[in-house]
Protein backbone atom coordinates (compact mmCIF):
# COMPACT_ATOMS: atom_id res chain seq x y z
CA UNK A 1 0.00 0.00 0.00
CA UNK A 2 1.49 3.28 -0.80
CA UNK A 3 -1.75 5.18 0.87
CA UNK A 4 0.69 6.98 2.95
CA UNK A 5 2.97 8.22 0.56
CA UNK A 6 2.52 11.97 -0.54
CA UNK A 7 2.56 13.52 -3.99
CA UNK A 8 6.46 15.00 -4.71
CA UNK A 9 6.68 18.67 -4.08
CA UNK A 10 7.66 20.39 -6.87
CA UNK A 11 9.41 23.50 -7.10
CA UNK A 12 7.08 26.74 -7.94
CA UNK A 13 10.51 27.90 -10.14
CA UNK A 14 10.61 25.20 -13.08
CA UNK A 15 8.60 21.91 -11.65
CA UNK A 16 11.00 19.73 -11.16
CA UNK A 17 11.08 17.41 -7.94
CA UNK A 18 12.64 19.33 -4.68
CA UNK A 19 15.24 17.16 -3.49
CA UNK A 20 18.35 17.59 -1.52
CA UNK A 21 20.09 14.46 -2.68
CA UNK A 22 20.84 16.99 -6.71
CA UNK A 23 21.95 20.12 -4.27
CA UNK A 24 25.62 21.40 -4.83
CA UNK A 25 28.26 22.74 -2.65
CA UNK A 26 28.31 25.94 -1.72
CA UNK A 27 30.94 28.36 -1.83
CA UNK A 28 32.06 29.56 1.17
CA UNK A 29 34.11 32.70 1.17
CA UNK A 30 36.02 32.30 4.19
CA UNK A 31 37.46 28.86 3.47
CA UNK A 32 38.04 30.78 -0.19
CA UNK A 33 40.19 32.61 1.55
CA UNK A 34 42.50 30.57 4.32
CA UNK A 35 43.03 28.30 0.62
CA UNK A 36 44.73 31.45 -1.21
CA UNK A 37 46.32 32.08 2.01
CA UNK A 38 48.03 28.76 2.59
CA UNK A 39 49.08 28.23 -0.82
CA UNK A 40 50.77 31.51 -1.02
CA UNK A 41 52.36 30.63 2.35
CA UNK A 42 53.64 27.28 1.32
CA UNK A 43 54.71 28.74 -2.05
CA UNK A 44 56.96 31.46 0.09
CA UNK A 45 58.21 28.71 2.14
CA UNK A 46 59.02 26.51 -0.69
CA UNK A 47 60.78 28.95 -2.65
CA UNK A 48 62.87 29.83 0.62
CA UNK A 49 64.18 26.78 1.33
CA UNK A 50 65.01 26.12 -2.31
CA UNK A 51 66.66 29.01 -3.54
CA UNK A 52 68.15 30.51 -0.38
CA UNK A 53 71.81 28.80 -0.57
CA UNK A 54 72.68 28.83 2.38
CA UNK A 55 70.78 26.10 3.80
CA UNK A 56 73.46 24.44 1.74
CA UNK A 57 71.63 21.56 0.78
CA UNK A 58 73.95 18.91 -0.80
CA UNK A 59 75.61 19.48 2.69
CA UNK A 60 72.79 18.29 4.29
CA UNK A 61 72.52 15.46 2.21
CA UNK A 62 76.63 15.03 2.21
CA UNK A 63 75.89 14.70 5.93
CA UNK A 64 72.43 12.82 6.63
CA UNK A 65 74.24 9.21 6.78
CA UNK A 66 77.62 10.37 8.25
CA UNK A 67 78.35 7.86 10.81
CA UNK A 68 79.10 9.86 13.74
CA UNK A 69 75.81 11.64 12.79
CA UNK A 70 73.77 8.25 12.93
CA UNK A 71 75.87 7.09 16.41
CA UNK A 72 74.58 10.07 17.98
CA UNK A 73 71.21 9.49 16.81
CA UNK A 74 71.56 6.06 18.37
CA UNK A 75 72.62 7.67 21.36
CA UNK A 76 69.40 10.15 21.51
CA UNK A 77 67.38 6.98 21.04
CA UNK A 78 69.02 4.86 23.60
CA UNK A 79 68.99 7.63 26.38
CA UNK A 80 65.04 7.80 25.27
CA UNK A 81 64.94 4.23 26.13
CA UNK A 82 66.53 3.88 28.97
CA UNK A 83 64.86 7.30 30.48
CA UNK A 84 61.56 6.52 29.87
CA UNK A 85 61.77 2.75 31.36
CA UNK A 86 63.78 4.09 34.44
CA UNK A 87 61.34 7.33 34.82
CA UNK A 88 58.49 5.30 34.78
CA UNK A 89 59.52 2.28 37.49
CA UNK A 90 60.25 5.63 39.78
CA UNK A 91 57.66 7.24 38.44
CA UNK A 92 55.39 4.21 39.41
CA UNK A 93 57.11 4.25 43.05
CA UNK A 94 56.50 7.53 43.35
CA UNK A 95 53.19 8.01 42.57
CA UNK A 96 52.18 4.97 44.59
CA UNK A 97 54.19 6.90 47.86
CA UNK A 98 52.33 9.73 47.02
CA UNK A 99 49.18 8.46 47.68
CA UNK A 100 50.42 6.31 50.35
CA UNK A 101 48.69 6.96 53.73
CA UNK A 102 52.17 7.21 55.96
CA UNK A 103 52.50 10.64 56.35
CA UNK A 104 56.09 10.82 56.27
CA UNK A 105 56.57 8.94 52.92
CA UNK A 106 54.07 10.70 51.29
CA UNK A 107 55.42 14.10 52.28
CA UNK A 108 58.99 13.05 50.76
CA UNK A 109 57.71 12.10 47.46
CA UNK A 110 55.52 15.15 47.40
CA UNK A 111 58.66 16.78 47.78
CA UNK A 112 60.64 14.84 45.30
CA UNK A 113 58.54 15.47 42.58
CA UNK A 114 57.95 19.33 43.15
CA UNK A 115 61.65 19.29 43.45
CA UNK A 116 62.13 17.31 39.85
CA UNK A 117 59.41 18.48 38.15
CA UNK A 118 60.33 22.59 38.78
CA UNK A 119 64.02 22.38 38.13
CA UNK A 120 64.65 22.58 34.75
CA UNK A 121 66.29 19.81 33.15
CA UNK A 122 69.05 21.49 31.55
CA UNK A 123 70.02 22.69 35.06
CA UNK A 124 69.99 19.44 36.55
CA UNK A 125 71.79 17.81 34.08
CA UNK A 126 74.30 20.41 34.73
CA UNK A 127 74.34 20.19 38.15
CA UNK A 128 75.20 16.13 38.19
CA UNK A 129 77.43 16.44 36.02
CA UNK A 130 79.24 18.62 38.49
CA UNK A 131 78.65 16.43 41.26
CA UNK A 132 82.27 15.65 41.89
CA UNK A 133 82.66 19.13 42.99
CA UNK A 134 80.09 18.74 45.93
CA UNK A 135 81.00 15.27 46.60
CA UNK A 136 84.61 14.54 46.09
CA UNK A 137 84.05 10.81 46.31
CA UNK A 138 80.76 8.16 46.39
CA UNK A 139 81.24 5.81 48.44
CA UNK A 140 78.63 2.63 50.07
CA UNK A 141 78.62 2.11 53.73
CA UNK A 142 76.90 2.39 56.78
CA UNK A 143 75.46 5.82 57.61
CA UNK A 144 77.06 7.75 59.63
CA UNK A 145 79.21 4.74 60.10
CA UNK A 146 82.46 2.89 58.49
CA UNK A 147 82.50 2.88 54.67
CA UNK A 148 82.47 -0.70 52.35
CA UNK A 149 82.73 0.62 49.01
CA UNK A 150 84.50 4.11 47.62
CA UNK A 151 84.87 5.70 44.18
CA UNK A 152 86.11 9.21 42.93
CA UNK A 153 82.57 10.91 41.74
CA UNK A 154 84.43 11.74 38.25
CA UNK A 155 84.85 7.91 37.78
CA UNK A 156 81.30 7.07 38.19
CA UNK A 157 79.79 10.59 36.97
CA UNK A 158 80.57 10.58 32.91
CA UNK A 159 78.49 12.86 30.53
CA UNK A 160 76.42 9.22 30.01
CA UNK A 161 75.76 8.59 33.78
CA UNK A 162 75.00 12.16 34.04
CA UNK A 163 72.58 12.35 31.33
CA UNK A 164 70.84 9.12 32.59
CA UNK A 165 70.51 10.47 36.16
CA UNK A 166 69.38 13.87 35.27
CA UNK A 167 66.30 12.71 32.01
CA UNK A 168 65.46 9.76 34.38
CA UNK A 169 64.93 12.00 37.30
CA UNK A 170 63.22 14.68 35.08
CA UNK A 171 61.08 12.24 33.72
CA UNK A 172 60.00 10.17 37.16
CA UNK A 173 58.90 13.45 38.60
CA UNK A 174 56.42 13.84 35.36
CA UNK A 175 55.67 10.11 34.86
CA UNK A 176 54.67 10.06 39.03
CA UNK A 177 52.21 13.02 37.96
CA UNK A 178 50.76 10.83 35.35
CA UNK A 179 50.53 7.80 37.08
CA UNK A 180 49.19 9.32 40.26
CA UNK A 181 46.04 11.07 38.11
CA UNK A 182 45.87 7.10 36.64
CA UNK A 183 45.60 5.51 40.00
CA UNK A 184 43.26 8.08 41.44
CA UNK A 185 40.88 7.22 38.31
CA UNK A 186 40.58 4.20 39.61
CA UNK A 187 36.93 4.13 41.45
CA UNK A 188 38.09 3.62 44.95
CA UNK A 189 35.14 0.97 45.28
CA UNK A 190 37.52 -1.48 43.44
CA UNK A 191 40.07 -1.08 46.41
CA UNK A 192 37.75 -1.67 49.01
CA UNK A 193 36.52 -4.63 46.79
CA UNK A 194 40.15 -5.90 46.77
CA UNK A 195 40.73 -5.02 50.45
CA UNK A 196 37.32 -6.82 51.48
CA UNK A 197 38.61 -10.28 49.77
CA UNK A 198 41.48 -10.12 51.68
CA UNK A 199 43.96 -9.46 48.82
CA UNK A 200 47.55 -7.84 49.66
CA UNK A 201 47.83 -4.59 49.15
CA UNK A 202 50.45 -5.47 46.08
CA UNK A 203 48.77 -7.76 44.76
CA UNK A 204 45.34 -4.78 44.96
CA UNK A 205 47.74 -2.22 43.42
CA UNK A 206 49.13 -4.46 40.69
CA UNK A 207 46.49 -6.46 39.35
CA UNK A 208 43.53 -4.80 40.12
CA UNK A 209 44.77 -0.48 40.45
CA UNK A 210 47.21 -0.37 37.95
CA UNK A 211 45.46 -2.48 35.02
CA UNK A 212 42.71 -0.41 35.22
CA UNK A 213 44.83 2.91 35.37
CA UNK A 214 46.65 2.27 32.30
CA UNK A 215 43.75 3.49 30.33
CA UNK A 216 44.11 6.95 31.73
CA UNK A 217 48.25 6.41 31.77
CA UNK A 218 48.79 5.47 28.31
CA UNK A 219 47.81 8.47 26.27
CA UNK A 220 49.63 10.87 28.23
CA UNK A 221 52.98 8.74 28.14
CA UNK A 222 53.30 8.93 24.44
CA UNK A 223 53.52 12.67 24.50
CA UNK A 224 56.54 11.98 27.40
CA UNK A 225 58.29 9.98 25.31
CA UNK A 226 58.07 12.62 22.66
CA UNK A 227 59.00 15.26 24.81
CA UNK A 228 61.60 13.30 26.55
CA UNK A 229 63.09 12.66 22.80
CA UNK A 230 63.59 15.73 21.89
CA UNK A 231 64.72 17.04 25.44
CA UNK A 232 67.86 14.29 25.16
CA UNK A 233 69.00 17.26 22.84
CA UNK A 234 70.16 18.90 26.53
CA UNK A 235 72.54 16.66 27.04
CA UNK A 236 74.70 18.20 24.27
CA UNK A 237 75.70 21.06 26.95
CA UNK A 238 77.61 18.55 28.96
CA UNK A 239 79.55 16.47 25.92
CA UNK A 240 77.22 13.26 25.38
CA UNK A 241 77.57 12.55 22.07
CA UNK A 242 73.66 12.55 21.18
CA UNK A 243 72.47 13.48 17.75
CA UNK A 244 72.72 17.72 18.57
CA UNK A 245 76.06 16.97 20.01
CA UNK A 246 77.51 14.89 16.96
CA UNK A 247 76.18 17.50 14.51
CA UNK A 248 78.00 20.35 16.65
CA UNK A 249 81.17 18.66 16.31
CA UNK A 250 80.66 18.66 12.77
CA UNK A 251 79.49 22.38 12.14
CA UNK A 252 82.45 23.47 15.00
CA UNK A 253 85.15 22.00 12.82
CA UNK A 254 83.26 22.90 9.09
CA UNK A 255 81.35 25.86 9.80
CA UNK A 256 78.26 24.54 8.23
CA UNK A 257 75.87 25.45 11.34
CA UNK A 258 72.62 25.62 9.37
CA UNK A 259 73.51 22.39 6.92
CA UNK A 260 74.00 20.69 9.99
CA UNK A 261 71.40 21.70 12.18
CA UNK A 262 68.88 20.83 9.12
CA UNK A 263 70.67 17.58 9.22
CA UNK A 264 69.27 17.41 13.13
CA UNK A 265 66.09 18.88 12.43
CA UNK A 266 65.32 16.05 9.87
CA UNK A 267 66.42 13.19 12.16
CA UNK A 268 64.37 14.31 15.27
CA UNK A 269 61.25 14.84 12.59
CA UNK A 270 61.31 11.14 11.77
CA UNK A 271 61.75 10.16 15.00
CA UNK A 272 58.78 11.96 16.53
CA UNK A 273 56.49 11.12 13.49
CA UNK A 274 57.14 7.50 13.78
CA UNK A 275 56.53 7.81 17.76
CA UNK A 276 53.34 9.76 16.85
CA UNK A 277 52.39 6.86 14.58
CA UNK A 278 52.87 4.40 17.67
CA UNK A 279 51.17 6.94 19.99
CA UNK A 280 48.18 7.14 18.26
CA UNK A 281 48.27 3.15 17.41
CA UNK A 282 48.43 2.56 21.60
CA UNK A 283 46.53 5.21 22.35
CA UNK A 284 43.18 3.86 20.17
CA UNK A 285 44.10 0.39 21.59
CA UNK A 286 43.85 1.04 24.98
CA UNK A 287 40.72 3.84 24.69
CA UNK A 288 38.33 1.11 23.88
CA UNK A 289 35.75 0.51 26.26
CA UNK A 290 36.34 4.48 27.33
CA UNK A 291 33.77 6.87 27.01
CA UNK A 292 35.18 10.15 25.07
CA UNK A 293 34.07 11.92 27.73
CA UNK A 294 35.99 10.20 30.94
CA UNK A 295 38.67 10.70 28.04
CA UNK A 296 38.13 13.82 27.56
CA UNK A 297 38.06 14.49 30.94
CA UNK A 298 40.94 12.58 32.90
CA UNK A 299 43.13 13.94 30.02
CA UNK A 300 42.07 17.47 30.76
CA UNK A 301 43.21 16.31 34.47
CA UNK A 302 46.08 14.90 33.87
CA UNK A 303 47.11 18.02 31.33
CA UNK A 304 46.54 20.91 33.98
CA UNK A 305 48.73 19.08 36.50
CA UNK A 306 51.86 18.47 33.13
CA UNK B 1 22.43 1.94 76.11
CA UNK B 2 19.78 3.96 74.59
CA UNK B 3 16.93 1.39 75.24
CA UNK B 4 18.54 -1.68 73.57
CA UNK B 5 17.18 -4.33 72.84
CA UNK B 6 19.89 -7.14 72.77
CA UNK B 7 18.59 -11.10 72.33
CA UNK B 8 20.35 -13.12 74.10
CA UNK B 9 21.20 -17.17 73.76
CA UNK B 10 23.48 -18.02 76.49
CA UNK B 11 23.88 -21.26 74.68
CA UNK B 12 25.47 -20.38 71.48
CA UNK B 13 28.84 -18.12 71.12
CA UNK B 14 28.30 -15.84 68.40
CA UNK B 15 29.80 -16.01 65.11
CA UNK B 16 30.12 -12.21 65.20
CA UNK B 17 30.04 -9.85 68.13
CA UNK B 18 29.89 -6.07 68.28
CA UNK B 19 30.28 -4.47 71.49
CA UNK B 20 30.27 -1.04 72.23
CA UNK B 21 31.62 0.05 68.87
CA UNK B 22 32.59 3.94 67.92
CA UNK B 23 33.73 5.31 65.21
CA UNK B 24 33.98 9.18 63.93
CA UNK B 25 34.17 10.87 60.81
CA UNK B 26 36.24 14.18 61.57
CA UNK B 27 33.76 15.48 64.32
CA UNK B 28 30.76 13.46 63.65
CA UNK B 29 30.43 10.26 65.97
CA UNK B 30 28.97 7.61 63.33
CA UNK B 31 29.17 4.91 65.61
CA UNK B 32 27.61 5.43 69.06
CA UNK B 33 28.17 2.79 71.13
CA UNK B 34 27.26 0.09 68.71
CA UNK B 35 26.35 -3.65 69.77
CA UNK B 36 25.16 -6.29 67.99
CA UNK B 37 25.33 -10.22 68.31
CA UNK B 38 25.16 -12.47 64.98
CA UNK B 39 24.74 -16.31 65.76
CA UNK B 40 25.55 -18.99 63.38
CA UNK B 41 22.77 -18.90 60.37
CA UNK B 42 20.88 -15.78 61.36
CA UNK B 43 19.96 -13.21 59.14
CA UNK B 44 19.68 -9.67 60.21
CA UNK B 45 18.55 -7.13 58.52
CA UNK B 46 19.93 -3.33 59.55
CA UNK B 47 17.06 -0.83 58.59
CA UNK B 48 17.41 2.83 59.32
CA UNK B 49 17.08 6.38 57.79
CA UNK B 50 20.18 7.53 55.75
CA UNK B 51 23.34 8.58 57.46
CA UNK B 52 22.18 6.69 60.55
CA UNK B 53 25.13 4.95 60.54
CA UNK B 54 24.45 1.30 59.07
CA UNK B 55 26.57 1.27 55.88
CA UNK B 56 29.41 2.31 58.03
CA UNK B 57 28.64 -0.14 60.59
CA UNK B 58 29.04 -3.28 58.22
CA UNK B 59 32.16 -1.18 56.85
CA UNK B 60 33.61 -1.42 59.97
CA UNK B 61 33.28 -5.32 61.07
CA UNK B 62 34.84 -5.96 57.49
CA UNK B 63 37.84 -3.49 58.41
CA UNK B 64 37.39 -0.64 55.14
CA UNK B 65 37.55 1.70 57.87
CA UNK B 66 39.20 2.24 61.21
CA UNK B 67 37.30 1.74 64.64
CA UNK B 68 37.39 4.46 67.45
CA UNK B 69 36.18 2.05 70.57
CA UNK B 70 34.88 -0.87 71.62
CA UNK B 71 35.54 -4.15 70.00
CA UNK B 72 34.16 -6.98 67.09
CA UNK B 73 34.75 -9.92 67.77
CA UNK B 74 34.69 -13.04 64.52
CA UNK B 75 34.26 -16.62 66.36
CA UNK B 76 35.75 -14.80 69.47
CA UNK B 77 38.70 -13.21 67.72
CA UNK B 78 39.15 -10.02 68.12
CA UNK B 79 38.64 -8.09 65.00
CA UNK B 80 42.13 -5.75 63.79
CA UNK B 81 43.42 -5.66 67.09
CA UNK B 82 45.77 -7.54 69.22
CA UNK B 83 46.56 -7.95 73.35
CA UNK B 84 50.42 -7.08 73.13
CA UNK B 85 51.42 -6.74 77.26
CA UNK B 86 48.99 -4.73 79.64
CA UNK B 87 47.35 -3.08 75.64
CA UNK B 88 45.82 -3.38 72.06
CA UNK B 89 47.45 -2.52 69.02
CA UNK B 90 46.43 -2.46 65.37
CA UNK B 91 46.83 -6.36 63.63
CA UNK B 92 49.73 -6.17 60.88
CA UNK B 93 48.37 -5.77 57.38
CA UNK B 94 48.48 -9.83 56.82
CA UNK B 95 46.47 -10.36 59.43
CA UNK B 96 44.08 -8.00 58.72
CA UNK B 97 43.78 -9.93 55.70
CA UNK B 98 43.75 -12.89 56.98
CA UNK B 99 40.70 -11.71 59.19
CA UNK B 100 38.92 -10.40 56.68
CA UNK B 101 39.37 -13.31 54.50
CA UNK B 102 36.70 -15.00 56.39
CA UNK B 103 33.54 -12.39 55.92
CA UNK B 104 32.67 -11.93 52.51
CA UNK B 105 31.27 -8.30 51.24
CA UNK B 106 28.79 -7.02 49.01
CA UNK B 107 28.82 -3.67 48.09
CA UNK B 108 26.07 -1.25 46.91
CA UNK B 109 28.22 -0.47 43.60
CA UNK B 110 28.67 -4.26 42.69
CA UNK B 111 32.27 -3.41 42.23
CA UNK B 112 33.32 -6.35 40.69
CA UNK B 113 36.39 -5.79 38.69
CA UNK B 114 35.78 -4.32 34.88
CA UNK B 115 39.08 -6.28 33.45
CA UNK B 116 38.57 -9.81 33.91
CA UNK B 117 35.71 -11.83 33.12
CA UNK B 118 33.24 -12.92 35.28
CA UNK B 119 34.77 -16.38 36.01
CA UNK B 120 38.28 -14.66 37.02
CA UNK B 121 36.73 -12.71 39.23
CA UNK B 122 34.73 -15.15 40.83
CA UNK B 123 38.11 -17.54 41.09
CA UNK B 124 40.86 -14.84 41.45
CA UNK B 125 40.72 -15.00 45.63
CA UNK B 126 40.04 -18.73 45.74
CA UNK B 127 42.77 -19.10 44.17
CA UNK B 128 45.06 -16.12 44.63
CA UNK B 129 44.28 -15.96 48.33
CA UNK B 130 42.84 -19.41 49.96
CA UNK B 131 45.17 -21.25 47.69
CA UNK B 132 42.34 -23.13 46.39
CA UNK B 133 43.48 -25.45 43.23
CA UNK B 134 42.32 -23.17 39.68
CA UNK B 135 40.47 -26.08 38.48
CA UNK B 136 38.68 -26.84 41.91
CA UNK B 137 38.14 -22.97 41.69
CA UNK B 138 37.08 -22.96 38.43
CA UNK B 139 34.31 -25.89 39.25
CA UNK B 140 33.32 -24.34 42.31
CA UNK B 141 32.30 -20.85 40.35
CA UNK B 142 30.47 -23.13 37.80
CA UNK B 143 28.59 -24.17 40.53
CA UNK B 144 27.86 -20.75 42.07
CA UNK B 145 27.30 -19.52 39.19
CA UNK B 146 24.30 -22.04 38.30
CA UNK B 147 23.31 -21.03 41.51
CA UNK B 148 22.63 -17.18 40.65
CA UNK B 149 21.45 -18.47 36.98
CA UNK B 150 24.22 -16.53 35.44
CA UNK B 151 26.06 -20.21 34.43
CA UNK B 152 26.00 -19.04 30.18
CA UNK B 153 27.74 -15.70 31.51
CA UNK B 154 31.51 -17.10 32.78
CA UNK B 155 32.92 -15.70 30.08
CA UNK B 156 31.51 -11.77 30.16
CA UNK B 157 32.78 -9.12 31.38
CA UNK B 158 31.21 -6.93 34.19
CA UNK B 159 30.10 -4.22 31.47
CA UNK B 160 28.24 -6.18 29.11
CA UNK B 161 26.09 -7.79 32.18
CA UNK B 162 22.70 -5.74 33.58
CA UNK B 163 23.21 -4.46 37.16
CA UNK B 164 20.74 -7.44 38.62
CA UNK B 165 23.14 -9.88 37.02
CA UNK B 166 26.48 -8.03 38.55
CA UNK B 167 25.25 -7.84 41.32
CA UNK B 168 24.77 -11.30 41.22
CA UNK B 169 28.00 -12.32 40.29
CA UNK B 170 29.55 -10.24 43.06
CA UNK B 171 27.39 -12.42 45.37
CA UNK B 172 28.82 -15.47 43.59
CA UNK B 173 32.61 -13.94 44.34
CA UNK B 174 31.71 -12.91 47.95
CA UNK B 175 30.50 -16.46 48.54
CA UNK B 176 33.51 -18.34 46.62
CA UNK B 177 35.61 -18.30 49.44
CA UNK B 178 33.49 -20.32 52.12
CA UNK B 179 33.06 -17.09 54.36
CA UNK B 180 31.97 -17.61 57.96
CA UNK B 181 29.43 -14.47 57.81
CA UNK B 182 28.27 -12.23 54.37
CA UNK B 183 28.09 -8.51 55.02
CA UNK B 184 25.51 -6.92 52.24
CA UNK B 185 25.96 -2.94 52.05
CA UNK B 186 22.66 -2.17 50.43
CA UNK B 187 23.02 -4.77 47.32
CA UNK B 188 19.87 -3.30 45.84
CA UNK B 189 20.07 0.15 46.12
CA UNK B 190 21.62 1.04 42.88
CA UNK B 191 19.59 -1.08 40.70
CA UNK B 192 16.89 -0.27 38.29
CA UNK B 193 13.41 -1.46 40.45
CA UNK B 194 12.25 -4.68 38.16
CA UNK B 195 15.96 -5.99 38.91
CA UNK B 196 16.16 -5.84 42.67
CA UNK B 197 13.78 -9.34 42.63
CA UNK B 198 16.36 -11.22 41.43
CA UNK B 199 18.78 -10.11 43.64
CA UNK B 200 16.94 -10.50 46.79
CA UNK B 201 16.12 -14.44 45.71
CA UNK B 202 19.35 -14.91 45.16
CA UNK B 203 19.93 -13.98 49.04
CA UNK B 204 17.23 -15.44 50.04
CA UNK B 205 18.17 -18.60 48.75
CA UNK B 206 21.41 -18.16 50.74
CA UNK B 207 19.66 -17.71 53.76
CA UNK B 208 17.49 -20.98 53.16
CA UNK B 209 21.19 -22.48 52.66
CA UNK B 210 22.22 -21.79 56.15
CA UNK B 211 24.48 -18.56 55.33
CA UNK B 212 25.39 -15.91 58.44
CA UNK B 213 24.51 -13.00 56.64
CA UNK B 214 24.03 -9.02 57.44
CA UNK B 215 22.26 -7.34 54.97
CA UNK B 216 21.55 -3.56 55.49
CA UNK B 217 18.89 -2.68 53.12
CA UNK B 218 15.47 -0.43 52.66
CA UNK B 219 13.55 -3.54 51.47
CA UNK B 220 11.29 -3.75 54.32
CA UNK B 221 9.62 -6.50 52.86
CA UNK B 222 12.48 -9.22 52.58
CA UNK B 223 13.48 -8.06 56.01
CA UNK B 224 10.24 -9.07 57.17
CA UNK B 225 10.06 -11.80 55.38
CA UNK B 226 13.55 -13.69 55.34
CA UNK B 227 15.47 -11.92 58.50
CA UNK B 228 15.26 -13.89 61.58
CA UNK B 229 16.08 -10.58 63.31
CA UNK B 230 15.55 -6.56 62.08
CA UNK B 231 17.65 -3.68 63.76
CA UNK B 232 16.96 -0.31 63.37
CA UNK B 233 19.79 2.29 63.64
CA UNK B 234 19.41 6.00 63.91
CA UNK B 235 21.76 8.67 64.76
CA UNK B 236 24.59 6.07 64.90
CA UNK B 237 22.81 3.93 67.48
CA UNK B 238 21.07 0.67 67.83
CA UNK B 239 17.39 1.59 68.94
CA UNK B 240 15.39 -1.40 68.42
CA UNK B 241 16.80 -4.98 67.71
CA UNK B 242 14.24 -7.55 67.46
CA UNK B 243 12.72 -10.62 66.09
CA UNK B 244 11.53 -9.46 62.37
CA UNK B 245 7.72 -10.01 63.43
CA UNK B 246 7.75 -7.95 66.40
CA UNK B 247 9.79 -5.78 64.92
CA UNK B 248 7.22 -4.84 62.16
CA UNK B 249 4.17 -5.60 64.42
CA UNK B 250 4.69 -3.47 67.41
CA UNK B 251 7.72 -1.12 67.11
CA UNK B 252 8.84 0.41 70.30
CA UNK B 253 10.55 3.17 69.75
CA UNK B 254 8.74 6.48 67.97
CA UNK B 255 11.70 6.62 65.75
CA UNK B 256 11.09 3.51 64.41
CA UNK B 257 6.95 3.37 64.15
CA UNK B 258 7.67 6.94 62.33
CA UNK B 259 10.43 4.93 59.99
CA UNK B 260 8.05 2.32 59.50
CA UNK B 261 4.98 4.99 58.55
CA UNK B 262 6.91 7.00 56.47
CA UNK B 263 8.35 4.01 54.26
CA UNK B 264 5.10 2.37 54.46
CA UNK B 265 6.95 -0.68 56.47
CA UNK B 266 3.49 -1.03 58.94
CA UNK B 267 1.97 -1.89 55.86
CA UNK B 268 2.70 -5.36 55.05
CA UNK B 269 4.35 -5.42 51.52
CA UNK B 270 4.67 -2.24 50.14
CA UNK B 271 8.23 -1.76 51.07
CA UNK B 272 9.36 1.47 49.20
CA UNK B 273 13.00 2.39 49.24
CA UNK B 274 13.30 5.75 47.68
CA UNK B 275 10.67 7.33 50.43
CA UNK B 276 13.28 7.12 52.88
CA UNK B 277 16.48 8.27 50.44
Amino acid sequence: MTGLTTQPVRSPRDGTEVDVARARGRVRPSRVVISILLVLVTAQIVLFLVTNERFEWPVVAEYLFNPSVLLGLGMSIMLTFVGMVLGSILGTALAAGQLSEFMPLRWACIVFVGVFRGVPPLVQLIFWYNLAYLLPRLSVGVPFGPELFSWPTNDLITPLTAAIIGLSLHEAAYMAEIIRAGILSVDSGQRDAAAAMGFSRWHSFTRVVLPQAMRVIIPPTGSQVIALMKGTSLVSVIAMGDLLHSVQVIYNRTYDVVPMLIVAVIWYLVVVTALTVVQRRVEQRFSRGMSRTTARRVMNRVEAQA
Amino acid sequence: MTGTQQITRPDAEPVLRVSGLRKYYGEHLALDGVDLDVQASEVVAVLGPSGSGKSTLVRCIDQLEPIDGGSMHLDGELLGYEHHGTHLRPLRDVDVQRQRRRMGMVFQQFNLFPHWTVLRNITEAPIRVHGMAPAEARDRAMELLGRVGLTDKADAHPRQLSGGQQQRVAIARAVAARPRILLFDEPTSSLDPELVDEVLQVMKDLAEAGMTMIVVTHELEFARSVADRCVFMADGQVLEDRPSTEFFDDPRSTRLRTFLTRTGGAARGDADSEAVA
